[in-house]
């Protein structure tokens, strides 16, 4: 198959799903409003934190929290969908497997990036985060999200036709993206306390080495587990 | 013939078995500051090497189902699963309560304590994954392609995980990539807080006294359950001196490197059990429990691949 046949073919996945989500808008109200009720209930349940040398941390671990289970609800309904609304089957007529991968994929980046701006915005307004190195602070927020879209979007398509969905997600999610996950909060520790780029690129390069490794090897996977 | 050889094979197992428990209790010596307690490492260690050496095999089985779809190789892989699984309950379970015993908490996020729990998760998911796929072939597939995404992230365990702590308290250093084992540098002007396993340290104060050096690091228990003003030291030779524990625990601190007019300070765990494989008693004994568990896990596997395999084969068989 040519490139520029794959790239049609991804580029055609990718603007059905966000035209699917356009009319309907289930995945992003679901997600933005769980993301919402995650901080509401986690400022609540903290109140005011005293100013310590833990609470860049702290904060950075509750970012995560919310953020992976936001994407544990929102990120396995790509695939679902496809399940539920008996599209699967004219899905493998009309696109290639990896295709189908790298649009799905795209669509997730780009929820997972909505989501997590939306849940840092939420966390510096109400939880009173104080951001001390923006710069490194984004970036270790993107290359977060990629890594967490890249070790799941897979899974995603996993779960789609086993029972009990929703959990086994989360299940078969959680210790892939343990390092991803210890490293991104680490990393956003850092950025948040105020550390230069020159301590935050040993988290970012790791991230980066994460998702690209998690990228490569599901698209070696993606064809057998789509077969069928 | 062959029944012969497998009966006589059996039996030796057996009876080297029984030797490795006997030579646990009555050949290893006794160890200062481990106690009794050191003679787990006789199980403990050889459990752990099995566990990863099972996953590895379960993932190249893995490999090899998705190649040749044969329920052979899907059995092997899980057989392998299982048996990784059993072993990795037994190196987790004696290791648990080897360091409530000798260091004074049952658990501490130790670098290889994180691996090992992660590795348990997963082949949790594994049997999770295999148990809610109804359609055989498929359940197959999917285990198999998990198994081997999975294997894809444990390098980065390997890699994350020296740096999530500093310092282990297991005894060597050897086996895990990237870890140094060196403790952590604090500065009083600049990171004058970091972490020992899952203790916060923080530097306070750096002197000199006469021909001693000390540090003042104040010690912040998880949970902050404690927290202390620690002072370990060291003499003109550059040798610790006060090893002072931390609070509630039995292991120590000492200051490795000092710098006064610099402010910084490097400190790390000691615990006791380093060293302990000098004796060539104990050495001798940990190797013959090496290959001893090694044949145990691979006569567990081959019996649970074949009922496995065999059981897959009447099911297609009824079916048809």
């Amino acid at each position: 198959m040519s490139k520029s046949l794959l790239w049609r073919a991804t580029k055609a996945v990718f603007v059905r799903e966000l035209r699917s989500e356009f009319r309907s808008r289930q995945a992003l109200n679901a997600v933005a409003l769980f993301a919402v009720c995650s901080i509401v209930a986690v400022s609540l349940g903290l109140g005011p934190l005293n100013r310590s040398a833990e609470l860049p941390l702290v904060h950075a671990a509750l970012l995560w929290i919310v953020l992976l289970f936001a994407a544990f609800t929102a990120l396995a309904r790509v695939f679902v969908v496809e399940e539920e609304q008996r599209t699967a089957a004219a899905l493998r007529l009309a696109a290639p497997p990896h295709a189908v991968y790298l649009g799905k994929l795209l669509f997730n980046l780009l929820l997972l990036c909505a989501l997590t701006v939306l849940v840092a915005v939420l966390a510096i307004v109400l939880l009173r985060m104080q951001v001390r190195s923006p710069g490194p602070f984004v970036v270790l927020l993107v290359t977060g999200a990629l890594g967490l879209v890249a070790g799941t979007t897979l899974i995603a398509a996993m779960i789609a036709r086993a029972a009990s969905r929703g959990a086994l997600f989360a299940v078969l999610s959680f210790p892939i993206l343990i390092p991803m996950l210890v490293t991104a909060v680490r990393g956003t520790a850092l950025a948040l306390s105020g550390t230069g780029w020159d301590r935050c690129m040993a988290p970012i390069q790791t991230l980066i080495a994460y998702a690209v490794a998690m990228f490569v090897t599901s698209l070696f996977l993606f064809a057998y587990v789509w077969e069928d | 013939m062959g029944e012969r050889l497998a009966m006589t094979a059996k039996i030796s197992l057996g009876l080297a078995m029984s030797g490795i428990i006997y030579a646990m209790f009555l050949v290893v010596p006794q160890y200062v500051g481990l106690g009794e307690a050191g003679r787990i490492i006789i199980v403990h260690v050889p459990t752990a090497w099995v566990t990863s050496a099972a996953f590895a095999v379960s993932a190249v089985f893995s490999i090899l189902y998705l190649r040749s779809r044969s329920g052979l190789h899907d059995a092997s892989a899980v057989a392998a699963a299982e048996v990784g699984t059993l072993f990795c309950l037994f190196a987790t379970v004696t290791g648990a309560i080897f360091a409530q015993v000798v260091w004074g908490t049952f658990w501490n996020w130790d670098p290889r304590e994180t691996s090992i729990l992660v590795l348990l998760l997963i082949y949790a998911a594994y049997f999770a994954l295999r148990s809610s796929v109804d359609d055989v072939p498929r359940k197959r597939r999917l285990a198999a392609v998990y198994n081997i995404f999975a294997c894809v992230t444990m390098p980065f365990l390997m890699f994350v995980a020296p740096r999530i702590a500093d310092s282990t308290l297991h005894p060597n250093c050897a086996f895990l990539q990237g870890s140094k084992c060196e403790g952590i540098s604090l500065d009083l002007n600049g990171a004058k807080i970091g972490q020992l396993g899952d203790v916060v340290v923080e530097l306070k104060a750096v002197q000199k006294q006469g021909d001693m050096t000390s540090a003042t690091v104040e010690v912040r228990m998880p949970g902050l359950t404690d927290t202390a003003d620690l002072i370990p030291t060291f003499d003109n030779a550059g040798q610790p001196a006060d090893r002072p524990e931390f609070p509630g625990q039995s292991f120590r601190m000492i200051l490795i490197e000092a710098d006064v007019p610099a402010g910084t300070a490097r400190v790390n765990i000691q615990a006791p059990g380093t060293g302990l494989l000098s004796n060539q008693r104990t050495l001798w004994v940990f190797m013959a429990s090496n290959l001893t568990f090694g044949f145990l896990a691979l006569w567990l596997y081959r019996i649970r691949a074949t009922i496995l395999h065999v059981t897959s084969l009447v099911q297609t068989t009824e079916a048809l």
